[in-house]
């Protein structure tokens, strides 16, 4: 057993052992000696001899393997070590686990109980762990056997993505199981935590709105586990009501990662602008943007806001142009003053707005007319996370201390939160109404030359009559 | 904590290491070195960032600890893991270029893994062109592979490098009689020695210890002055490991040099499955490769190799 190998299978260790326990031996007796001494540092010391010991044998076991030999240094050091045991106390070090890697298990370790929806990315369903008895949701790779890319890139991030998040408001990735036959990976799962509903059915059948103390509660959370994301240099890429979870117990999570990616501070360069369906996508996306922030994530979390005090989503574009003229109707039309530079925006050079009356100041206003039960506190919170300007949204951080989570109504403990019919462990599937993430390498939306004036030429006239002038107030 | 932390091998999955492959572990070793070495001199070509590449090298390396070596082509293995690594990043690769570049570095033309002392090889375009069959063929084996590398990792292809940390460490450490550049170079060539080394360092320690080690070696090297105390520790990293580590690093290169000399089969070129089963068959041992031989066979043979694994320890 001279190979290379045996010095850190068995046989090296044995000797180590061995080695350590004579030392050990030594150490003892001599402590006994200073034991009047150092009555109460005894334990620690005895731990950090035999650390030292230990070391000591593992130098003597690589000096006999190697010949070079280790640096001498280690060993002139080690026996002030053990006279200095004292101090020995201050080397308690940190040790890093980072787990061990292994095949992935079998989907045969779950029992399919039923479907709970079909998405662009896969279909998921609802299935209980064997062994446990545990329910999961499995969420099934899609892939195409005739894509000569090899595995989606998109289900191959959000793997690496989930398996990196540990947060109570981010869906936790059990593990990864694969079918049967393992001589080709075609099948491909992920055993997700199981949540009962997803906020766009609650939204959709609920008979009432939810209460503001309840809205302030699901924001609190996705806010919180935003935080962690972008903390972790995570953006999500794709948040909207029917991509958050929740439990019976009142828990949201954000869940589908399958456009999330890594980022670093500045952002990478060339970004795709292929990200965030529609109705949540921020402005500085639609007008061609490629060096975006997390704040991109803050606008769709301000789509989110409003979607869960009206139960409707907010913007509701057709199309790429519909979309941002139902963003600048309700935010106010960009000034240099109210977004600086927005005209370098690759779109933004062919759009012709019309001279804005008003621009920043009544953004607010607007939002305040559409959303008369909010309160103050409550609007400045909504318009600010609906600042066309990504540099004057708030950070994820910011959201959790503002104003609007400290007044009354206080935001609802998670225990007393209402509990809803779940869709997901009935056996329907959910329907979605919602338009999907775009695609990767779908063809990017060039918006040319857009006469947004012509759009706009209708709320002029509009502003000068009556109805309009109301809503200024 | 995850960018400090990578999942490392078990005991047991290095200790069967031996035993997967069913050849002979010099032989395993050997082979090891050259595909990593492949690696590197692949990502080099396709103009990768050294940090894709060295993940490619650290997740092969988890992919033999669970997989048997004799599985695939090295050089396909070696390919799969560039191409899912480059594929995850920033920089994905083509599967065409990256073909191109295998195709170059197996042929004749190319000088890889042939003693500096030989003469420069005549470069024939031909020897490395590929027919768009043989591309389809590589392209599908290369696929198929990759699936396999993250079935066989459970999927987590996590791999921290202790490049960033060694660099941040050093800074922290503030060598004031050597010049920043000069102790940091040598640093990170310890760190990339130690993605070859048969040892796999990479699954066996954590980055903070490896970057610890290579800077100790590094700081040897160029003269530096190292603090008179037990500095490893401040970065969480006990004797005993900072020791077997440097050992580990320093031993690389007088390891490869001698594996040369005693497999010359490994200085004409990028070593292929073929040449071992033929070393295999020069070394005496029956050819138990490819289920060439009946299962019965290979099991008395499997036992007999425990058998002497049980005595010799």
């Amino acid at each position: 057993m001279a190979s290379k190998a045996s010095r850190w299978a068995d046989d090296g260790e044995d000797a180590a052992l061995e080695a350590q326990r004579k030392k050990e031996k030594e150490e003892k007796k001599r402590l006994k000696a200073e034991k009047a001494r150092k009555l109460e540092a005894e334990k620690q010391a005895r731990e950090a001899a035999a650390e030292a010991a230990e070391a000591e044998a593992a130098s003597q076991q690589q000096d006999t393997d190697s010949a070079n030999g280790p640096p001498s240094k280690r060993r002139k050091v080690s026996p002030e070590r053990a006279t200095s045991n004292g101090a020995a106390n201050s080397s308690r070090l940190l040790r890093f686990e980072g787990g061990t890697f292994t095949k992935s298990r079998s989907v045969e370790n779950y029992d399919k109980l039923n479907d709970i929806e079909e998405g662009a990315y896969g279909w998921v369903s609802r299935a209980r762990e064997l062994s446990t008895g545990k329910v999961v949701a499995l969420k099934r790779l899609k892939i195409d056997p005739k894509d000569r890319g090899g595995l989606p890139v998109t289900g191959l991030r959000e793997i690496q993505i989930l398996k990196d998040c540990d947060h109570r408001n981010i869906v936790k990735l059990r593990e990864v199981v694969v079918g049967d036959d393992t001589s080709k990976i075609e099948n491909i799962f992920l055993v997700l935590e199981f949540l009962e509903h997803d906020l766009k059915s609650i939204l959709e059948d609920m008979p009432q709105p939810f209460l503001a103390s309840e809205v302030k509660t699901l924001l609190l959370q996705l806010a919180s586990g935003l935080s962690y994301l972008h903390d972790s240099y995570i953006l999500h890429r794709d948040l909207k009501t029917s991509n958050l979870l929740l439990s019976n117990r009142g828990v949201l999570k954000i869940a589908d990662f399958g456009m999330a990616r890594y980022v670093s501070i500045p952002p990478p360069p060339k970004l795709t602008q292929l990200v965030v369906t529609l109705w949540y996508r921020a402005p500085e996306l639609l007008l061609g943007s490629s060096r975006y922030t997390s704040a991109i994530d803050m606008w769709s979390l301000g789509c989110v806001f409003g979607e869960l005090l009206t139960r409707e989503p907010l913007l509701q574009g057709k199309n790429e142009v519909d979309e941002l003229a139902k963003i600048f109707e309700l935010c106010g039309i960009p000034t240099e003053e109210s977004w600086p530079g927005f005209r370098r925006l690759p779109n933004a050079r062919g759009l012709r707005l019309p001279p804005s009356a008003g621009g920043g100041a009544a953004a607010g206003s607007i939002i305040r007319a559409k959303f008369p039960l909010l309160t103050l506190a409550g609007v400045s919170l909504l318009s600010s996370l609906l600042a066309l300007d990504p540099e004057r949204r708030p950070t994820a951080k910011e959201v959790l201390d503002h104003e609007y989570f400290r007044q009354d109504p206080k935001p609802k403990s998670e225990a007393m939160f209402p509990t809803f019919p779940s869709k997901a462990g009935q056996e329907r599937t959910r329907r979605r109404e919602t338009p999907n993430a775009p695609g990767r390498g779908e063809k990017l939306a060039d918006l040319g030359q857009i006469d947004f004036s012509g759009i706009f030429a209708g709320r002029e006239m509009e502003e000068r009559g009556g109805g309009f002038s109301l809503r200024m107030v | 904590m995850s960018h400090m932390t990578n999942p490392l091998a078990t005991p047991d999955q290095l200790y069967q290491r031996r035993a997967l492959g069913s050849l002979p572990i010099e032989l395993q070793d050997a082979i090891f070195f050259s595909t990593q070495c492949l690696t590197q001199a692949a990502g080099i070509l396709l103009q990768l960032p050294q940090s894709v590449t060295a993940q490619a090298n650290v997740i092969l390396a988890r992919y033999l600890l669970v997989e048997p070596i004799m599985a695939y082509e090295f050089s396909e293995l070696s390919a799969a893991s560039l191409f899912l690594v480059a594929k995850m990043g920033p920089s994905p690769r083509a599967p065409r270029d990256i073909s191109n570049v295998y195709a170059y570095l197996l042929s004749s033309s190319s000088s890889f893994f042939r003693p500096p002392s030989s003469p420069p090889p005549v470069n024939d375009p031909s020897a490395y062109y590929r027919s768009d069959t043989s591309y389809q063929a590589f392209h599908t084996r290369v696929l198929a592979i990759e699936a396999r590398i993250f079935y066989a990792l459970g999927f987590d292809t996590h791999v921290s490098l202790p490049h960033p940390i060694a660099i941040t460490y050093l800074q922290a450490l503030d060598f004031l009689n050597v010049r920043k550049e000069k102790i940091a170079k040598r640093t990170l060539e310890y760190l990339n020695t130690a993605l070859l080394s048969p040892q796999m360092l990479y699954c066996t320690s954590q980055p903070n210890a490896l970057a610890v080690a290579a800077i100790y070696n590094a700081a040897k090297d160029v003269g530096a002055k190292m603090p008179e105390c037990e500095w490893w520790e401040v970065f969480d990293v006990d004797r005993e490991e900072l020791g077997f580590l440097v050992v580990g690093m320093r031993s690389v290169e007088g390891w490869a040099k001698k594996m040369r000399e005693d497999l010359p089969k490994m200085a004409q070129g990028m070593i292929k499955r073929r040449d071992v089963e033929e070393e295999l068959a020069r070394m005496g041992a029956a050819t138990a490769l490819g289920g060439e031989e009946d299962a019965e066979a290979e099991m008395a043979r499997r036992m007999d190799q425990r058998m002497e694994e049980m005595e010799t320890s």
